[in-house]
């Protein structure tokens, strides 16, 4: 049974990070790279087994549980360490570890001078251990330690060149928004404890329709906490601001942790609760607009930056709004296609950028590039082919799942959220294929002493093999008719949800609050499948990305002073550069407010600590005046009048 | 009747504790102490408590004391003469305003506490209450394993004084 | 004149008392017969160590009350008995080489250990407030004595007259409260309090709160509850290193089982009116506990106020008084164990003598000289903030299950904010170990007891973070 295989996926890279981790300095750089991309490889062949037995089960029985053993019980609350397998993590996993190995093996040449290469593929392995974790647990505290896995793991590669302060403290911020983001997801996960007794994913769902009411108190707390889980993790507004300051990381670990896996995971896990999601609409709506907002938002600050990594980070930021928006909208389908096909593309994008900076000796300012497509040819058509992708041109991969995203914001959403999403494609279009024209095109601004060169083949390969995969990753989801969308008849079974009896519960729960129940038939109704419409939608958006490219064509290659000509001293352009000046306000409003007190606490309070002070008895009385108001002195006797404090305080509460 | 001779012996009390902290003379401080100590021997005689009133005496007035006594004598301590910094203290505004509200605070609360009018009727006491025999015979009965763990208690202590004053430093 | 009758005296409950004080007694016995080197020692108060946990299963069918409802041995002491062997056991592991390095010759310091562990055993299963204050003195006397071991040292010296002062200052309220309590009710017995409660015979309502508020001020200071706290971060940091460690675990463990049993036993139908106080304190002890760790630069420091820190969390198991409380409580303390001892192991290893390197930039690049340490460490540190899958993790979410199953959403809405924001000075650390160039080298004795004590410290750590069911199986059997 191929099925049983499961617990070997995860398997691999963790046995690849201990070796890595402990023996990597000795064994010598090719034995870690074989190593560390040989353990992902294994992971990914292994899944393509599993695969194959999934596929080979009758489509009703296509949820696999396997349970390793029981992590902790205590009274009636019990959690189990255990796997499952269904088409939903089924096809994270295939990408996930399909382009974790490309990018581990692109990071073979890239990383090759690093000293401490073991380190960066001992902390690769373990991100990719967690990561599976993530996906494949059955439980939502399972999910969760993967969650804080990958978030450790993207903190170190965030901080790897360790010497750069700018890193470390680009770490720090990482870190600190995940936290904020992973608060209200254990949060979350204690409520569900609370009201089902248990957090197995299948218990869970299944009871859901039965203990929840419709549009309930509850269930929107619970949904709306696990999406400010997923906003941070996932870079969504108002938690966004980490993700560019994490291309302070290695390119690779760009590519693999902020586009490719890790920043999706908030998606995964809000459409792995689909059943919870579904019962919430208001939070539906949050979702909806949160990405909607962020897809455009993100896209604005893109087109202004010059740091080419920067640039693909805000179109990360943007791209998962899409994903957030298809969610919201109930597209679940959609979300995931475009979930992948980004994989695709953004980890080539990215790779490709750092092929570039590789070829420029480590060059990332987009003004001092250009011309390059001689010089890296094969970069060059990677790199040309998925942004065709993402600015979604006939019939590369990012036409499809945008389209289908669009459709779905038009159809099960409102007119707001389409225009949204529409916006955002004429801007992804825009900002693309100025990124593509800056580098590319025009005149060289590359300084003179830098010779640029094509990358090697360890790095091209993996280039191209991704922009095939952005090229026709979209015949999974080829849409208009109905059986062709093979990505849709997979993930089906998953979103089964039946509306019906769940409502007919919730009016049950409410009669039984003796509360009158609210008629919801409407949203029984099944929704059409519009071709005409679609048809329609897909002609406006292929045009629309047209005229994005166009605009950009006219901005960066015939006319290259015009940019400068309309953006100079307009304080509109400024704040969008400055990207909103968001970061000054978390700064102004939470960091320096937080850093002050834990000061003012340290410095007013207890600096003195120990410091012999007991044996001058003259020294401590001519102190204490001077210190009359610290708190933490080092004087018993202020202590003492502390105790007494506290103690009149309880009293007084206490009354 | 009894009021009569509580309160007088509760003032002396508090007096004489106040006079321990004031006096700027440790001799004055440890004088004051024993007067403390002689006061409360009287509250537990009123409070039916003999056997307890005369340990209090032999053990706190007499012996304790004495020892501090001579401690103070032997090392010929002097007072702090006009050291009293807390007169001279700064004044703190804002520490003023803080304690005059935990002190409104704890009068009140003490202000409740009697004004619930609860203490009217003490439950009667058994017989024999605190003679020797009484206390003796609980001490082995009742609380027999308090009185053992008290011995242990006791050794530890003895060991913390022995280990931090042993003569020699090593 | 009638003689008195003898009461039952059931020595068998008593078993633990009786070996662990035997040894100390032998320990300071074999002291006056060797020289200076005290290994002996450190063999025969481990024998007794070990023998007191195997003796505290001398009694099943639990619970087993005796003398006169006094003392009682359940699940909960017998656990908390195996805690504080173990606690004991690993202080002393740390101090053979810590002692030998600094110079401590002092053969009372086993039997102090020793000592301390008895009133932590009477501790956790005294059920008569007189027991419960005999217990709490005990363990006090001897830290007060270890934390001044070093007699040369001015701060050691400090540390212990601050904590001595002080705790003899908290003793004054905690007796207080205890006496107000048996002036209302009209008994020390735990049980006999409830039932006085229960019943009506309560002579003051008022005072009888008074009492509590009283208690809870006397245990807050001996668990180190904001604001009872003060003398904590300068304590730990005074005192020797393995001392602070023993003192931030058993000691602490005991206490909180004390506070566990009053609040759980004698006055939970009072519950409405301490349930506010607890978690006031609770929350502002985790506040200040994490906050004040933020800026701190001294290692010592840092985990003084992480401890206090924790014990915010810990009180939360107390408000919430259920089943599920009693044994995350349990958990929590041996995983605490566990994590402070590994903490303070590579602590100790990485000083040497006449400079213990206590200042966290002294940890800067500990990852390229002896990656094994930096990366034990690291597991430690995270585990502290709770960082799944280590036993930090599971140890919190269990008491903060039991508290949301009692209904405390926005207490434990606070206590994992304030978990989340703990992790930020845990990483500090770390950042110093792998992320910063060393300030100055490395010199460090790998001594084979430290280095063992680091190396079970990991295992629990781990082994309790991802497979916890058969210890929290063993915790919940009551």
């Amino acid at each position: 049974m191929l099925l049983k295989l499961t617990g070997l996926v995860p398997l691999f890279p963790l046995i690849g990070c201990i070796i890595n981790g402990f023996l990597g300095l000795r064994i010598g750089k090719n034995a870690v790279g074989l190593i560390g991309a040989g353990a992902v490889g294994l992971s990914f062949l292994t899944t393509l087994f599993i695969f194959a037995g999934l596929v080979m089960t009758p489509v009703e029985e296509r949820v696999f549980e396997q349970v390793l053993f029981t992590w902790m019980s205590a009274g009636d609350f019990a959690v189990d360490f255990g796997f499952q397998i269904d088409p939903l993590s089924m096809t994270m996993m295939l990408f996930v570890t399909g382009v974790g190995f490309l990018i581990h093996v692109y990071s073979i040449g890239y990383m090759h001078e690093e000293y401490s290469f073991y380190r960066f593929f001992a902390y690769l392995n373990l991100f990719m251990f967690s990561m599976l974790l993530l996906i494949m647990g059955n439980n939502f505290l399972l999910m969760f330690i993967g969650w804080e896995g990958v978030g450790c793991c993207s903190y170190f590669l965030i901080g790897y060149y360790f010497e750069k302060k700018s890193a470390c403290d680009a770490g720090t911020k990482a870190f600190v928004m995940n936290r904020v983001g992973d608060f209200a997801f254990l949060l979350a996960v204690m409520y569900i404890f609370n009201i089902f007794g248990s957090i197995d994913f299948t218990t869970v769902f299944h009871a859901a329709p039965e203990k929840l009411i419709y549009d309930g108190e509850t269930v929107t707390i619970i949904t709306l906490l696990l999406f400010v889980g997923a906003c941070g993790k996932s870079a969504q507004i108002p938690l966004y601001t980490w993700l560019p300051d994490a291309m302070e990381g290695p390119t690779p670990v760009s590519a693999l942790i902020h586009a490719a896996t890790m920043v999706t995971a908030g998606v995964y896990m809000v459409v792995r609760c689909n059943a919870l999601f579904a019962l919430a609409p208001l939070s539906m709506t949050t979702v909806a607009f949160v990405g909607g907002g962020t897809a455009v938002f993100a896209a604005t600050i893109g087109m202004t930056q010059f740091d080419i990594k920067r640039v693909l980070a805000y179109s990360t930021v943007s791209q998962i709004g899409y994903m957030f928006l298809a969610v919201g909208v109930g597209a679940y389908t959609a979300a995931i296609f475009h979930m992948v096909t980004h994989a695709f593309f953004k980890a080539c994008l990215f790779l490709g950028s750092g092929s570039v900076i590789h070829g420029l000796h480590g060059e990332q300012d987009m003004r001092k590039m250009g011309a390059l497509k001689d010089h890296m040819p094969i970069t060059f058509i990677t790199f040309f082919v998925s942004t065709l992708a993402i600015a979604g041109i006939f019939p590369l991969s990012g036409f499809f799942s945008k389209d289908e995203i669009l459709y779905h914001a038009l159809m099960d959403g409102n007119v707001i959220l389409w225009g949204m999403g529409i916006t955002g494609a004429l801007l992804t279009a825009f900002y693309m294929f100025r990124l593509v024209f800056m580098t590319f095109f025009g005149e060289s601004r590359v300084d003179p002493h830098v010779h640029p060169h094509e990358s090697p083949k360890v790095m091209t390969v993996p280039l191209v093999i991704l922009a095939g995969l952005a090229f026709f990753g979209g015949a999974l989801g080829i849409p208009l008719f109905h059986g062709w969308h093979v990505l849709h008849n997979w993930l089906e079974p998953v979103f089964h949800f039946d509306m019906a009896s769940a409502l007919e519960h919730s009016a049950h729960l409410l009669h039984e609050q003796g509360k009158h129940a609210p008629s919801l038939t409407h949203l029984l109704e099944p929704a059409e499948h519009n071709l005409w419409v679609e048809v329609a939608l897909m002609a406006l958006s292929f045009s629309i990305a047209v005229a994005g490219i166009f605009g950009a064509y006219m901005c960066y290659i015939k006319m290259p002073h015009l940019p400068a000509s309309f953006t100079k001293g307009q304080w509109g352009y400024d704040l969008v550069k400055n990207k909103y000046e968001v970061d000054e306000l978390y700064d102004e409003t939470i960091v320096k407010p937080t850093l002050e007190g834990s000061t003012l606490l340290w410095k007013e309070v207890d600096a003195k600590g120990i410091d012999g002070s007991v044996n001058g008895t003259a020294k401590t009385l001519g102190w204490l005046s001077n210190h009359a108001r610290t708190f933490q002195s080092g004087f018993v006797r202020n202590y003492a009048l502390f105790m007494v404090v506290g103690f009149i305080s309880l009293l007084i509460i206490s009354l | 009747m009894e009021l009569l001779i509580f309160y007088p012996l509760a003032g002396l009390c508090v007096a004489f504790a106040l006079g321990v902290v004031i006096n700027n003379s440790p001799v004055g401080s440890a004088m004051s102490l024993i007067a403390m100590m002689l006061g409360l021997a009287g509250i537990f005689v009123l409070q039916q408590a003999h056997f307890i009133a005369v340990l209090q005496i032999i053990i706190y007035a007499g012996a304790i004391m004495v020892l501090f006594m001579f401690v103070i004598m032997l090392l010929n301590l002097k007072g702090s003469g006009e050291d009293a910094s807390w007169r001279s203290r700064d004044k703190n505004l804002l520490m003023t305003v803080l304690s005059g509200f935990l002190v409104a605070g704890l009068l009140y609360k003490i202000l409740c506490v009697l004004n619930s009018g609860e203490f009217d009727s003490p439950a009667s006491l058994p017989e024999n209450f605190g003679t020797a025999r009484e206390v003796g015979t609980i001490l082995f009965t009742e609380f027999v394993l308090p009185f053992e763990v008290a011995s242990i208690l006791l050794l530890v202590a003895m060991i913390g004084a022995v280990v931090l004053a042993k003569n020699k430093v090593d | 004149m009638e003689p008195i009758t003898a009461p039952a005296i059931d020595l068998v409950s008593l078993a633990p008392v009786l070996v662990l004080s035997v040894f100390g007694i032998m320990v300071l016995v074999t002291d006056l017969f060797i020289g200076k080197d005290k290994s002996v020692l450190v063999f025969i108060s481990l024998t007794g160590l070990l023998m007191g946990a195997i003796s505290s299963l001398a009694k099943y069918n639990l619970p087993v009350h005796s003398f006169n409802g006094a003392y009682i041995v359940d699940h909960l002491s017998v656990f908390f008995t195996f805690i504080f062997c173990i606690s004991s056991a690993l202080a002393i592991l740390v101090s053979v080489d810590f002692n030998k390095r600094e110079g401590i010759k002092v053969g009372e310091y086993y039997s102090l250990i020793l000592f301390c562990t008895v009133g932590m055993v009477l501790l956790a299963s005294a059920t008569d407030m007189i027991m419960i204050f005999l217990g709490i003195e005990i363990v006090s006397i001897s830290l007060y004595v270890l934390a001044g071991i070093r007699r040369n040292d001015p701060k050691s010296n400090e540390a212990a007259l601050k904590y001595f002062l002080l705790g003899a200052f908290a003793t004054g309220f905690l007796l207080y409260g205890m006496t107000l309590l048996y002036g209302s009710t009209g008994s020390t017995k735990l049980v006999m309090i409830a039932s006085a409660i229960r019943n009506g015979g309560v002579a003051s309502e008022p005072l009888l709160l008074m009492g509590v508020v009283l208690l809870i001020i006397g245990l807050g200071f001996k668990v180190a509850a904001v604001p009872f706290h003060m003398w904590a971060p300068d304590v730990y940091q005074g005192a020797p290193t393995p001392v602070t460690a023993f003192m931030a675990v058993g000691p602490k463990a005991a206490s909180l089982a004390a506070f566990y049993r009053i609040f759980s036993e004698a006055i939970p139908q009072l519950s409405p009116s301490w349930e506010i106080l607890l978690c006031v304190v609770s929350v502002i002890t985790m506040f200040v506990g994490n906050l004040g760790a933020i800026m701190q630069t001294n290692i010592k420091r840092l985990l003084a106020f992480s401890s206090v820190a924790h014990v915010g969390y810990l009180i939360i198991a107390i408000i919430a008084k259920n089943s599920l409380s009693s044994s995350a409580l349990m958990f929590y303390m041996l995983t605490y164990a566990f994590m402070i001892f590994g903490t303070f192991g590579i602590v100790i290893l990485l000083g040497r003598k006449g400079d213990e390197n206590l200042e966290i930039e002294n940890y800067s690049g500990l990852a390229y000289k002896h990656p094994v340490l930096a990366l034990s460490m690291t597991i430690f540190l995270l585990s502290l903030g709770g960082l799944p899958p280590l036993a930090g993790f599971v140890a919190k979410f269990f008491v903060f299950s039991a508290a949301l199953k009692e209904g405390f959403l926005i207490l434990v809405i606070i206590a994992v904010l304030n978990s989340a924001v703990s992790l930020y000075y845990y990483l500090k650390v770390i950042v110093f170990m792998y992320m910063k160039d060393p300030v100055k080298e490395f010199d460090i004795t790998l001594s084979p007891m430290t280095l063992f004590v680091i190396a079970i410290s990991i295992f629990g750590t781990i082994q309790l973070g991802i497979f916890p069911d058969s210890i929290i199986a063993l915790a919940q059997a009551n």
